[in-house]
Order: C-alpha cells, then structure tokens, then sequence
C-alpha cells in the first residue's frame, strides 16, 4: 500500500496543529479552507493562533504540508479530516452548522474511494445521524487539544479514540496507516461512545479542578497549603501525576463549558440526573470572582479611585484566547477603579473598560497602582522580582492567584501577597 | 437574578414613602433619608394597617406618581410564627400590590429576609435557590413571588441577614438580646457552646444600602450580608467584653445540630463597588454607645 495522502479542511486551531502532526509523521498533507485570505496568511507563514512549537513543526515539515484553497487538491486525498473549530455561544451550545454544511462539501468533492474523519467536536449522535457517506467511509477521531499545549499532544497522543459505525469491523487500511505512525494504542468503538468519551475527559478534568479549587479554598481558611498537599495527591497511584489539580479561577476557554452544557442539555433530555454538573458550574463561578473578592476586600473598599495593575488577560497561558477569560471578566466588574493592563499575546480592548490603559510590559502596569493582580500565569511574569514591583507599586497587594512572583520573596518585599489556595493574608 | 442600576450615578428620589417606619430598620432608614434630604413620608401600621382589607385602596390615596416605595412592613416571628401571622403578612403584600395598581411608582424595595434559604447550603449567594424552612421564611418567599408578578413597579427585592443595633425592637437570638442579656444580668445564654455561625449586618450598614439601592432605582435581587460569619460563641464573648461590667457567658446542653451560614457577598460588591461593612467589634462598640446615650438621655 503506497502511503496516503491526508488531507485537512478546516484550517483554524485543531485543523492547523492537526495537519501539521501528521506531516510531521512523514505524510504528504494538503490543508484546505475555502476562505483565501486565511490560505494566503498560512502561506506566507503567518500563523493564525498563538500555540508553542507550531511554528518549528511545520517549517521541519517542508513541502510535506502544503496550503490550498482549491478543492481539486482535497478531492486527491485518500483520507479527509473534517476539523474546523466549533463555535460556542456564552452558555456552551456548540453550533455545529458550519460544520455539517462544511462536511456536506467535502464528501461531494472526495474521490470515491476516500474515507472522512470527522475530528471536530461534536455531540452525541451527530455523525452517525450525518448520513453523508457510507458507514465503511465515516470515522469519528476524539481531539484531545489543549490550547497552549496542542503541538505536544497531537504530536504525541496518548492513545486514539475513533468512532466507527461498528467497531468490529476493521479500519479502513490507510487511515489505520496514518494513526499507527503515531505509535499509541487505537481504541475504536461506537461513534456514540466515541463522542461521549471526548466529554467523559473533559468532565474528569473539571472534577479535579473543581476538588482542586474547593480544598484550596479552604487551605486558604484553615491555615493549609494546598502546594504542599497536592504533590502528595499526585503520588497515589488512583488520582495519577498529571491529575489537574492546581486551584484556578475556574474553567475557560469554552471547551469544558460546551461539555458540561451537552451533559446537561443530554441528562435533561434524557431523564438523568447530573446535578454535579451544577455542583462544578456554581464552583467555577465562586472561584471566578476569587480575584473581585479579595481586590474589594483589600483595596476598593479601602482606597478612594483606585488604580488596579491588571497583568494578563488570555484564559491562559500560551494561547491568544480570551474566550471566558477570568481577566477579561475581572477587568468588566471594576469599574469604580482605574486600571493599567498588559498581556504579552493580546492587546486588551478599550470596550472593556473605560478607564484602562494598556501597557507595554509587566513592571510597568505597575507603576502607581494600588494593587497588582496576576490572572494569567504567562511563563515570563515568574520573572518578576517582587523587591521590583514593590519598587513600582503604590500599594502593597498584590493578588496573585498562580503564584507566579516566589512567595518568600514577595513578603521579604514588604507584599501582601494573596495566592489561591495558600493562607490568606491580613491586611496590613 | 441580581442587582442592576436604573441610574449608573446616583441620584436623589423624588419622593420615599417608608411602610413600616416605625420599626428598627424604618426608623434607621427614615433618619437617614432625613439626613440625605430626601422627601419622605412613614407610613406604620397606625397610619395604615396593611393587612387589613381596605388596606391596598387606603395606601394608593396616600401614594403620589414617581414616589419610591420601600416596604419594611412584616409581623415578625416575635409576633407570631402561626399560620395566622402568615395569612396576615401575605395580606399585607397583596395590599401593597394593590395599591400599586393605578399609578406609576419609580421603584418597590422590598425587605426581605435571608430565612427564604434552608440551611442546606452553608455558602450562600442570590444564585442559591430559595427553600425556606419555616413560615416566616415562606411568608417572605411568597410576598417576593406576589410583589414580583403583581405589584405594577420596578422591583428590587433585598435578602437581609440579622440586623442588630440600638433601638432594635426584636429581641431575637443574637448580638441584640446579647447586649440585654449582659447589661441587665451580666449572664448571656447560648443553646448549646454558641458553635452557629451567623452573618450579622448593623442597622446603619443595612441602611446604607436601601439608600444606595434607592439612589441607583436598582431592580433585581441582592442579599445584605457582610461576608463574615462569626459564631454566636464569639459574638457572646464580644459582647462580654464590652458591656463595662463582669459577664458570664453560659453554655447550656445542645438540643439540635449546629448550623452554619455565610455568605458569598460577590454580587453586594459588583452592584456597589467600594461598599463596606462595620467590622462586629465596630458595630457593637456604636451599638453600646447608642444603648448608654439612651439611658443616660
């Protein structure tokens, strides 16, 4: 069998990062989106998302992967990703529109004997309602992208999920081809199992954030220090060393909020009861508004038009994305203050607040302020030396959920540092 | 639910018509409008009795266009916890409503209570569904749901812990009938060691806010609560503490599971950024100093 050609429709985060692993494996790759502005950008190599190591991986894979907006060059592949992002609304619903008229497309323009995978998200029941193609010719792959990590794991997955219409059958010879170069275990089962594994992940993840968050929170309570109890965690061999279990301000992104949407609008659908979805959602939230809390408590109700230094405003790190953004957020809820503002990846927006400036880096969002907060863990705000910022700051708060200033150094600085999940500080 | 302003600045009403301001909080509330200069006009059960059945016709004749509303009016569970009370109670919303009916009121407040909440919940916050547990809890719930579809006016409905401070007329468990209990008998009675913990608000902090709710012509719900709970252990050692003479605090054998409460004040900091709460020891330090310029006036 002559290796494959793969093909990508879709060229937004999972389609690009997607394409660019399994070129990287040594397959010949055309990349497909309709739209030519974004096909003439990733010609010219300029990247649509922020994601590390996406730049490397695709100048190593030369010509292996190329760029088109011509559907002649998709209908030579042997194997079809169907990958574009999907779009979620602010309560999580996903539309899969785009997606199904995108689908519809491209098995019209397929050669005959190609197979379609399906690797955007999607609820339970949808492909195999899709009824575009023959069931032999329709797969369903579980993505497992991590905003800021997305190159690593689709690079190297743990294992593949694949949905298929009958999973006893064997998997069509070239598109096993293609998911054996990666060299982890392939689990195909049921498109419906498949869909609802994708969420099953992601409710997992929530379920240790959200144990993460509400004992961290009462660390900060009782004295404790949930840094020094969640490595402990980590060594049982039944929670793991990757378990998510650093406190945070909540789920973002969207991704984990699409599935917890999809749990609910499915259990209600279907008589189940799901009442620890709300458990997670009302936690998210509390966490959420940690920042607000403790800024209130220590500056606005102290310090008459205060100005607040705001450094990050991406949900995380390493990502362009500021889709539910706790820092946006936060920057919407102080209006009674005057705020500096700096992200390295994201200029923040005027319509968010109007009294921001933005700023050009980290040391100087906080010159004069009263209180500085740090609400995305970027990797070069660990640079920061608290003896600097007390330098720069009018204030002594400094609101650091992640921990990112060297919490010695910060109360040698003369800082009330507050950090999630470490004992709250009294207010000088 | 929550709070949203009408006015983003605040500005002066036209008119405040106060019923029940007779009461603790209506008398603080009608000094503070005094003080504010605002027009205002209290209305206690003398005046009109809400409960009785004319009630609704006898209010609206005393009501003008654009007048604020805030309703304090309620037989609390001093007065009665039986079904009676209630049916009264309920009476008095729908007089309310009723009098609300043919002219255009700017804005309704409503005092409500945190009792609409079990205890079920230990963290509590306007998103925390509203099971009241006994009928003065039920009482409010109901007159919120009666004020919301019937009344003709925008509606701000405010969940208010226990309030405690001079002049206070109640005589509930807590720091009032502690400041009581030490001054006349140097001796304060806990159920069990006192391990509850409760939010408790000052008069003149919950005032503050009815007065910023009504500047903002703010619509929505909104609890009143400090954000620190305390235990009623604590709250008795204070209160001994301060009363200038020698207090026992005593303990008596638990009869029923300690409960908790605090709550999660979020919301009280986004509808009024900066507001701030008198810390307990504050609060009973002015209570005490109230309590002595009384006697001593």
């Amino acid at each position: 069998m002559n290796k494959p050609v793969v093909g990508f429709a879709g060229m937004t985060h999972l389609g690009l990062v997607s394409a660019s692993s399994v070129a990287a494996r040594g397959f010949d790759v055309v990349c497909f989106d309709a739209d030519s502005a974004l096909i003439r950008r990733l010609t010219q190599q300029d990247w649509p998302v922020l994601e590390p190591g996406l730049d490397e991986l695709i100048r190593s894979n030369a010509r292996r992967q190329r760029f088109t907006d011509s559907w002649a060059d998709l209908s030579m592949c042997d194997v079809v990703y169907v990958a574009p992002d999907v779009p979620t609304d602010d309560q999580g619903a996903s539309d899969v529109s785009g997606l199904t008229a995108l689908i519809r497309d491209v098995a019209g323009k397929m050669k005959p004997d190609a197979v379609m995978v399906v690797l955007s998200q999607v609820p339970p029941g949808y492909t195999r309602a899709l009824g575009v193609l023959s069931p032999q010719r329709l797969y369903y792959q579980v993505e497992t992208l991590v905003f800021g990590l997305a190159v690593e794991r689709a690079t190297k997955p743990e294992r593949t999920i694949v949905g298929c219409a009958d999973p006893a059958a064997p998997l069509d010879q070239r598109f096993r081809a293609v998911l054996d170069a990666f060299g982890c275990p392939i689990l195909p089962m049921r498109y419906e199992s498949a869909e609802l594994a994708k969420i099953s992940i992601n409710c997992c993840l929530v379920a240790s954030v959200t144990v993460g968050n509400t004992l961290a929170e009462l660390c900060e309570r009782i004295g404790g220090d949930w840094s020094e109890i969640a490595p402990a965690l980590k060594l049982d061999r039944r929670i793991g060393p990757y378990a998510y279990l650093t406190p945070g301000l909540g789920i973002a992104g969207g991704n984990l909020e699409r599935d917890l949407a999809t749990v609910q609008r499915l259990s209600d659908a279907h008589g189940t009861e799901a009442g620890l979805i709300l458990a997670w959602l009302r936690n998210s939230r509390h966490r959420r508004d940690w920042p607000l809390r403790e800024l209130h408590e220590r500056v606005i109700a102290r310090v008459a038009d205060p100005v607040i230094g705001v450094l990050g405003v991406t949900y995380k790190e390493n990502t362009h994305s500021i889709k539910n953004s706790p820092a946006v957020a936060l920057i919407r809820e102080l209006p009674s203050c005057r705020l500096r503002v700096f992200d390295p990846a994201v200029r923040a927006s005027a319509e968010w607040h109007p009294r921001m400036m933005v700023t050009e880096d980290a040391l100087a969002t906080c010159d004069d302020a009263d209180a500085l907060v740090i609400m995305t863990p970027w990797p070069q705000f660990r640079a920061l030396k608290p003896g600097d910022v007390a330098g720069r700051l009018r204030g002594r708060v400094v609101v650091d959920p992640f921990s990112m200033l060297d919490r010695a150094a910060a109360a040698a600085a003369g800082l009330e540092h507050v950090v999630l999940g470490a004992p709250l500080p009294v207010h000088a | 639910m929550t709070l949203s302003h009408v006015h983003s600045r605040p500005r002066m009403p036209d008119r405040v018509v106060l019923l029940g301001s007779s009461g603790f909080l209506g008398r603080g509330l009608a000094r503070a409008c005094a003080a504010a200069g605002i027009e205002t006009i209290g209305l206690g059960s003398h005046e009109v009795d809400l409960a009785e059945a004319s009630a609704g016709l006898r209010l609206a004749e005393r009501l003008r266009p654009r007048d604020t509303i805030v309703f304090l009016s309620a037989l609390t569970p001093d007065k009665g916890r039986d079904s009676g009370t209630l049916v009264r109670n309920l009476a008095m919303g729908r007089a309310v409503c009723e009098a609300t009916r043919n002219i255009e009121i700017a804005q309704l407040v409503y005092a409500s209570s945190d009792a609409v909440y079990s205890f079920a919940t230990t963290l509590i916050s306007e998103a925390t569904p509203a099971v009241p547990i006994d009928l003065y809890g039920v009482m409010h719930r109901a007159r919120e749901l009666i004020l919301a579809s019937e009344a003709k006016a925008p509606l701000a409905v405010l969940r208010l812990t226990a309030i405690y401070g001079a002049g206070d007329t109640h005589n509930s468990y807590g720091p009032n009938r502690f400041m009581r209990q030490a001054l006349k008998d140097g001796r304060i009675a806990l159920f069990g060691n006192g391990e509850e913990t409760r939010d408790h608000v000052h008069v003149d902090d919950a005032v503050d806010v009815i007065l910023k709710v009504i500047a903002h012509g703010s619509t929505g719900l909104l609890n009143v609560a400090s954000g620190r709970s305390i235990t009623f252990r604590s709250v008795a050692e204070r209160v001994a503490a301060r009363a200038g003479r020698a207090v026992e605090v005593a303990t008596s054998p638990r009869q029923n599971p300690a409960t908790h409460r605090h709550f999660d004040t979020t919301n009280l900091m986004r509808a009024f950024p900066g507001v701030r709460f008198k810390t307990l020891d504050d609060g009973l330090a002015a209570t005490f100093a109230d309590m002595r310029a009384a006697a001593s006036a």
